[in-house]
């Protein structure tokens, strides 16, 4: 039962915490707290004894942690993450505002933006090889497949959503071309195309575990696929899950700040 | 490629097979008792044991079938010129990868003069082809299909540099050994029986490819025929016991590269009670009912 020192350790650390994270992180914890116990008590009396049970997983959390494959994998798997979630955003923030604002060009590549999104990165692996290697060219290409369409689909409703107002008052004051988007079209639909970043983000985050399939030698997502493979370590696999898990929320965090900017408020509210 | 025959036996006990597309789900299915018997990666199922999960290698599938693939015009003409190369294995689990490490010793090659990169083995041929990778060693059919894609050649079959390699062994759990003992003799009498067969002509062999290519696993009949033919021994399917002195060259080795997390004695993971002389099995084939098309096999 490793699970209730840390629940020991965690509670006495929020004992010294002020009164308002106390409430705010209290009900998470409690919660989290009786799913660990419910593991436990299912790895325990319901399922078999190759499910790894809270304390297996937290002691090779800890190996992770004390050994240097801690930083080596997640430093490979953001690598690979932010270059694919950047490529994706460089060429579908533009293709979504083209698509969004020109009638044409949404209907000629919308069913086509619409018909390649359902399919699985995972599908794409032969022809990630065939294009791009083995290794972080073919890992970066199905990252970049993943959240180019939340952003390309986010940005183009983003830019279709913009409301009446702001495009008459934009004609009114003659706006057109260039101008038209640098002072209306963008900063109208700034705040959805925040939240399709931050969706995409995820997906990417999401996604390692499948493009890092193809020929690699480090990452979280072949942590799990090489700990899967070896005899019956599915300890290591579960702390590797914990562990993305983890570094997502710290991702996440970090995006929801871009949303605070005052430049990115603009859709909500007059400066 | 073993599997069409022995899906009946002569007893009557029907061998449901399934074909899976990656180790890593056959040996959670076989853990999870979803599966009773696996073709496994021989190190794996040593690693498995050395785990703890109670199983025994019986048999073998096979012996050879691998090849060391390079590029079609790459100028490479032996081990040697593989240094600093990049090659695919099929996974660190498997004896390819432990075969490409006795290779590098016996070159007097440290081990880490080449890269090896863990890739699927479907994805081998295509990794070749874009110039990703500067060779692979891998289970047929994926080094045929290099060599009838005009893409690759052989460098070395396995028949050449390890002879009587062993690729994937036929794992039981034990339960099923103290529970039903005859089907699992019936299993392994069935395999080798269908390897003898296979083993005997040139005819039965492309009779396999025939029936294999028509109702199992999705493979172009050429390319069957390609690998059971081409050379004549590049594939073998007798000799199936499983010797001490070739799992203890593969433990060894596979310890001392960090495949295996402890040294793993043969008969801790081995039960070689089912293993009988060709001439002690009722060798009938009148015996089977026609094949019919069921689910894919492995």
């Amino acid at each position: 039962m490793m699970f209730l020192p840390i629940a020991v350790i965690l509670l006495s650390i929020l004992a010294l915490a002020k009164l308002s994270w106390r409430r705010q992180l209290m009900a998470p914890i409690f919660i989290a707290a009786i799913m660990i116990a419910v593991w436990q008590l299912m790895v325990t009396y319901v399922m078999s004894e190759t499910n790894p049970t809270p304390g297996q997983t937290f002691g090779a959390l800890v190996d992770i942690f004390t050994s240097d494959q801690l930083w080596k994998h997640s430093a490979a798997s953001l690598y690979r993450v932010t270059w694919g979630f950047v490529l994706a955003g460089l060429f579908g923030i533009p293709l979504g505002l083209y698509v969004g604002w020109n009638t044409r060009g949404f209907e000629a590549l919308n069913p086509i933006i619409q018909g390649l999104r359902p399919i699985s990165p995972i599908a794409w692996i032969p022809f990630a090889i065939l294009w791009f290697g083995i290794g972080d060219g073919a890992g970066v290409f199905l990252i970049f497949y993943a959240s180019f369409f939340p952003i390309t689909v986010g940005t183009m409703a983003a830019v279709r959503n913009i409301s009446l107002v702001h495009q008459r008052s934009a004609q009114n004051f003659g706006l057109s071309g260039l101008e038209l988007f640098r002072r209306v079209v963008l900063p109208a639909s700034l705040p959805q195309i925040i939240t399709s970043l931050r969706i995409a983000l995820g997906v990417a985050w999401l996604v390692i575990v499948a493009a890092e399939m193809v020929g690699m030698d480090s990452g979280l997502g072949y942590l799990i696929n090489d700990a899967r493979n070896m005899g019956k370590r599915y300890d290591l696999v579960a702390a590797t899950m914990i562990l993305i898990g983890m570094i997502g929320i710290v991702l996440d965090f970090l995006v929801r700040k871009l949303e605070n900017f005052d430049e990115v408020r603009w859709g909500y509210v007059n400066r | 490629m073993t599997s069409w025959v022995t899906k009946h036996s002569e007893e009557g006990s029907l061998f449901d097979s399934r074909k899976f597309t990656d180790w890593a789900t056959v040996k959670e299915a076989l853990i999870g008792r979803r599966v009773d018997a696996v073709f496994i990666l021989a190190p794996m199922a040593m690693q498995l044991r050395a785990d703890g999960v109670p199983i025994k290698i019986v048999y073998l599938g096979h012996r050879d079938g691998t090849a060391i693939v390079v590029g079609k015009d790459a100028p490479i003409e032996n081990f040697g010129d593989l240094k600093g190369k990049r090659i695919a294995i099929p996974s660190r689990f498997a004896n390819q990868n432990i075969l490409m490490h006795r290779m590098m010793r016996e070159w007097n090659m440290p081990f880490d003069s080449m890269k090896l990169l863990e890739v699927p083995p479907p994805e081998h041929p295509a990794a070749l082809e874009s110039g990703s990778i500067d060779g692979y060693i891998v289970g047929e059919p994926f080094a045929a299909l290099s060599e009838m894609k005009g893409t690759g050649r052989v460098l070395y079959h396995t028949k050449d540099i390890w002879p009587n390699f062993i690729s994937c062994v036929l794992v039981v759990r034990e339960e099923l050994i103290e529970e039903d003992r005859e089907l699992v003799q019936e299993l392994v009498d069935g395999i080798a029986k269908s390897g003898k067969w296979l083993d005997e002509s040139h005819a039965n062999r492309m009779e396999a490819a025939e029936i294999t290519a028509a109702n199992y696993y999705f493979q172009p009949r050429e390319l069957l025929e390609y690998v059971l033919s081409n050379p004549p021994d590049r594939v073998k399917y007798t000799q199936l016991g499983p010797l001490k002195k070739d799992f203890d060259e593969i433990m060894e080795l596979a310890f001392e590269i960090g495949v295996l997390s402890r040294r793993v004695e043969f008969e801790e993971y081995v039960d070689t009670s089912f293993v009988r002389p060709l001439e002690d099995i009722d060798w009938n084939m009148e015996h089977l009912p026609e094949a019919t098309i069921q689910e894919v096999a492995q």
